[in-house]
């Protein structure tokens, strides 16, 4: 019986048509997605180059103070992105792969964002998270909305229901039939996407095909319910795009306002205008407050004793130290508030599959928010080494020359969070068992 | 056509919806999301305008409280531009949640924008966010297709059609009165919608705007609305074309789709493969070398800074920079400042003329696409748009640049020639300087320009009228009524 209600499924043509699109559709968005990441793959490769020939040139110039050539020298810190970002683009088209800081104060060069068309990101990406997300209900919806009211209204339903003692295992059949159709046509985009990105078949990769099998579940369930309630083609159609816009639209759009409106984020301009107020400032104050903030901070530099010149590097660092150490609170603050964005957002997203999948896509390929505010420590961590690598050196006054330049190399920040199973996969089972129990009771309680 | 045949189908359709529960929902959903949007816009624009009013005004407070001193100084003290939100981005976001808000304005470096809602938010954000006119332009559109799939193939299914057309009425009357209808109905909503932005108009504080805002709101008006008409026509059309009502519904199902959901990205998409933009790196890589081409101030032996100084020595007729009656290094700035300045713009321009091609593949979409063409004419309008954001960006730049070189002419005028020693103090001058120096402000582009740029989406809008006007008279000599 399966085999014939998969032949008399696959011949219509609304399967050809559905299926092609979404083929199409998914094979564009891994194409865009190998874009995406060649794009960051070479702007860091660009990145080491550049830092190189900075290095050396600048170390050609400035090569009498130590204080002076660390004034112009910038480092590099990259933040790979895993392969899976190809399949989930997320934040990555906004918060920048690559950070360039040089020793001075690092809240004035922490925040620099990417180039990009502001255009492009209110559009979006068509990226495969999006074929999931948003097409894939669409093909479901139109491969199912008329499961049981089709045959009502052909009038073929006595006949076909005569055929099982419980009628409802026949709809549920017909359902596993589009389902496995369905099922097999994602399963061949994840093949296309792990050969044409060379994914590596790791723990991330599995999390996010069981994730994606488990959205689509979600929505078979819904097709379900809806089937379960025994109305019209028409009123199926309505229902079950509503049930689309409430999860891709509207859902996740009051969801935004609220997380804006609750959370704003006016700590980051004061972040901003602290630390150059902080920083400048001690330009016209006697310098013994600068430097006994500083000592007070780094106890270990205590033996380096300003010369007696009106200008020396020691107070120049010292001061720009103070930029970051008078706007530490509010850079904490305005840390602390994003952390509650991620952590709101992610509550949220338990309760609506499209946002969780979208969610927990976007933390598989490291592409969320969690992921850049980690990145912006270890920004902050980068940073610090190599300040407390050559502090000491600019306030002996080392020798230029004499320093090994191959030592500033671009490093890289790698985020290794272990993939969260549980959290990932339950609301998606619970939600999806919750629907089918209820379909079932309303198939049992109703007569067809 | 004869008007009361119109009105009649018009309130035959009116009076249908509104007896109907399950449209009287979809419509009761819609206005409490409205509510909803309107409450979060106004919510969100009040706090976003206060913080950076209140940091504008505190950064100004600050450059004024400066002390006595060198001026170049003040240079690398520099300022911060805030972008002020246009009083109708609570009605329309557009891209206010993508662009950045704040700028560090300094001496001899171009600042990125910072601080943008999208670089805070999680990835949930491309979900999209509930504006009221992303209601009007997404949400109503679906209202008014599945009030209206069954208008005309209804009729057709239960025989009426046949009747009514034996009696003496027209296609055309059946088509235009029962789209006038649907008009009707969408206009129950908009209307509202419209009264409420002309109050907000007056009752917000800044009266020197008001005329501009009130043109603004009725050009809103007016494309709503004639997009509301598309909407409206395009329903009955396809209900009358179609062989049963759910094929009717099926079908506008599927334009809707294509409108609002696939065609945006997809034509986004495709402007960003046709026109690559290089990554920042590229980007800063490239302006740095044309810097170096031109002359490298910070190589001592630089053959072009050499040749100015050579030929400022030999105009002067005197042998050291010293000997000069002005400041050199003041001079040689304000020099290094020009040419690093046009460099730049140079770029950034060559980059925003890419984005600029990449959009324009979106904005000539408004062709095929009459949703492409209201959210673009909207976010203009409302001041949300991509002009609007490159506007400030703009004005933050030249303000920066006259920043610094007023800070080099100060140099050049009232700092002395001659280094102080290293026990010196170092030269400064009155802190008046900075007082007298205007603060930043945001000139807004006014309504007449926002409409000649977006020429394009408002004669799309006319088009696609046009078009649809065409199709009724044509399809009413050869549509049948079985």
């Amino acid at each position: 019986m399966f085999l014939l209600l998969l032949k008399n499924f696959v011949r219509s043509r609304i399967v050809v048509t559905g299926l092609s699109i979404i083929m199409l559709a998914g094979m564009i968005s891994i194409f865009i997605g190998r874009q995406h990441i060649e794009k960051i793959k070479s702007s860091i490769a660009k990145t080491e180059h550049y830092q190189r020939d900075h290095i050396q040139r600048n170390v050609q110039f400035f090569n009498k103070e130590m204080g002076l050539l660390l004034y112009y020298l910038r480092f590099g810190l990259v933040n790979e992105p895993p392969p899976l970002n190809a399949l989930s683009i997320g934040q990555r088209d906004v918060n920048s792969s690559i950070q360039h800081v040089t020793i001075r104060n690092i809240e004035n060069q922490l925040y620099d964002t990417d180039l990009f068309n502001p255009y492009s990101l209110l559009a979006g990406n068509l990226d495969f998270s999006f074929v999931l997300i948003y097409l894939f209900p669409l093909l479901i919806i139109a491969f199912t909305y008329n499961l049981l009211s089709e045959e009502k209204e052909g009038g073929t339903w006595r006949l076909v229901s005569a055929q099982h003692k419980r009628p409802a295992v026949i709809i549920f059949k017909k359902l596993a039939v589009r389902a496995a159709v369905i099922y097999t046509a994602l399963t061949v985009l994840w093949a296309l996407a792990a050969v044409l990105l060379s994914l590596p078949a790791d723990n991330s990769f599995w999390a996010a095909v069981s994730l994606s099998f488990l959205y689509l579940l979600c929505w078979f369930a819904i097709s379900f319910w809806v089937a379960s309630l025994q109305k019209s083609s028409g009123a199926n159609a309505v229902i079950l795009l509503s049930a689309w816009l409430l999860m891709t639209v509207i859902c996740p759009g009051m969801a935004n306002n609220y997380i804006t409106s609750q959370y704003p984020v006016p700590e980051a301009l004061a972040t901003v205008v602290k630390q150059r107020e902080g920083y400048h400032e001690k330009w016209d104050m006697d310098k013994k407050i600068t430097m006994d903030k500083f000592y007070e901070h780094y106890p270990q530099f205590n033996q380096y004793t300003l010369p007696n010149t009106e200008f020396s590097w020691l107070w120049y660092y010292a001061m720009q130290q103070m930029g970051d150490d008078e706007a530490q609170q509010e850079a904490g603050e305005m840390k602390a508030k994003l952390w509650q964005r991620e952590i709101a957002s992610r509550t949220i997203s338990y309760f609506i599959p499209s946002m969780h999948t979208q969610y927990q896509l976007n933390t598989l390929a490291q592409s969320g928010l969690g992921n850049h505010l980690k990145f912006l420590d270890s920004t902050r961590q980068f940073h610090e080494n190599k300040r407390l690598h050559f502090y000491p050196k600019i306030f002996s006054g080392a020798d230029v020359t004499k320093e090994d330049w191959n030592y500033c190399k671009v490093e890289t920040f790698t985020e290794k969070s272990p993939v969260t199973w549980m959290a990932m996969l339950v609301p998606l089972i619970i939600i999806s068992s919750l629907l089918g129990a209820i379909s079932w009771i309303n198939f049992r309680k109703t007569p067809y | 056509m004869r008007k009361s045949v119109l009105i009649l189908f018009a309130r035959q359709v009116m009076g249908m919806a509104f007896k109907n529960k399950a449209v009287m929902a979809l419509l009761g959903l819609t206005v409490i999301l409205l509510i909803y949007a309107a409450y979060s816009g106004f919510t969100i624009y009040q706090q976003q305008s206060r913080s950076r009013q209140l940091y504008q005004q505190q950064v100004r407070a600050d450059w004024e409280d400066m002390p006595d001193k060198h001026p170049h100084r003040m240079a690398h003290y520099g300022y911060i531009a805030f972008r002020t939100k246009h009083p109708l981005s609570f009605f329309d976001f557009g891209m206010e949640s993508y662009t950045g808000n704040a700028v560090f304005l300094e001496a001899h470096r171009q600042n990125s924008v910072n601080f943008s809602e999208a670089g805070f938010s999680t990835g949930m954000l491309r979900f999209g966010e509930i504006s009221i006119a992303m209601i009007l332009q997404v949400l109503l559109p679906l209202v008014i297709f599945f009030i209206g799939f069954s208008t005309v193939a209804a009729d057709r299914e239960n025989g009426t059609l046949k009747i009514l057309l034996s009696q003496g009425t027209s296609w055309q009357e059946i088509i235009v009165g029962k789209a006038l209808g649907l008009l009707g109905i969408a206009l129950c909503i908009l209307l509202p919608v419209i009264l409420l932005l002309i109050i907000g108009c007056f009752v917000l504080p800044e009266k020197k705007y008001i005329v501009d805002n009130v043109c603004r709101i009725g050009w809103l008006a007016l494309s709503y609305i004639c997009y509301a008409g598309i909407i409206s026509l395009m329903a009955v059309l396809i209900s009358s074309i179609a062989k049963t009502a759910k094929s009717a519904l099926v079908s506008l199902i599927g334009i809707w789709l294509l409108f609002t959901v696939i065609m945006p990205r997809t034509a986004q998409a495709m402007g960003n493969y046709l026109h690559a933009t290089p990554s920042r790196i590229e980007f800063e890589t490239a302006i740095e070398k044309d810097l170096i081409k031109k002359g490298d101030s910070h190589d001592p032996n630089d053959p072009y800074y050499k040749a100015l100084k050579d030929s400022i020595l030999r105009l002067y007729k005197v042998d050291s920079v010293q000997q000069l009656p002005f400041n050199y290094s003041g001079f040689q700035m304000k020099e290094g400042e020009k040419i690093s300045a046009q460099i730049y713009n140079r770029h950034l321009f060559a980059l925003l003329r890419k984005y600029q091609q990449q959009n324009d593949v979106s904005r000539y979409s408004a062709f095929i696409n009459p949703f492409a063409a209201l959210r673009d004419l909207s976010m203009a309008m409302s001041g949300t748009d991509f002009r609007s954001y490159v506007q400030f960006q703009q004005q933050a730049e030249r303000y920066r640049y006259q920043l610094a070189q007023h800070m080099n002419e100060l140099q050049i005028k009232h700092i002395s020639n001659k280094k102080p020693g290293e026990h010196d103090k170092p030269h400064s001058i009155s802190s008046a300087f900075w007082k007298a120096f205007p603060d930043f402000e945001y000139k807004r582009t006014g309504q007449g320009t926002v409409l000649l740029q977006e020429f394009p989406a408002l004669a799309s809008l006319l088009c696609w009228l046009t078009l649809l006007t065409a199709i009724t008279t044509i399809l009413s000599k050869k549509l049948k009524a079985l």
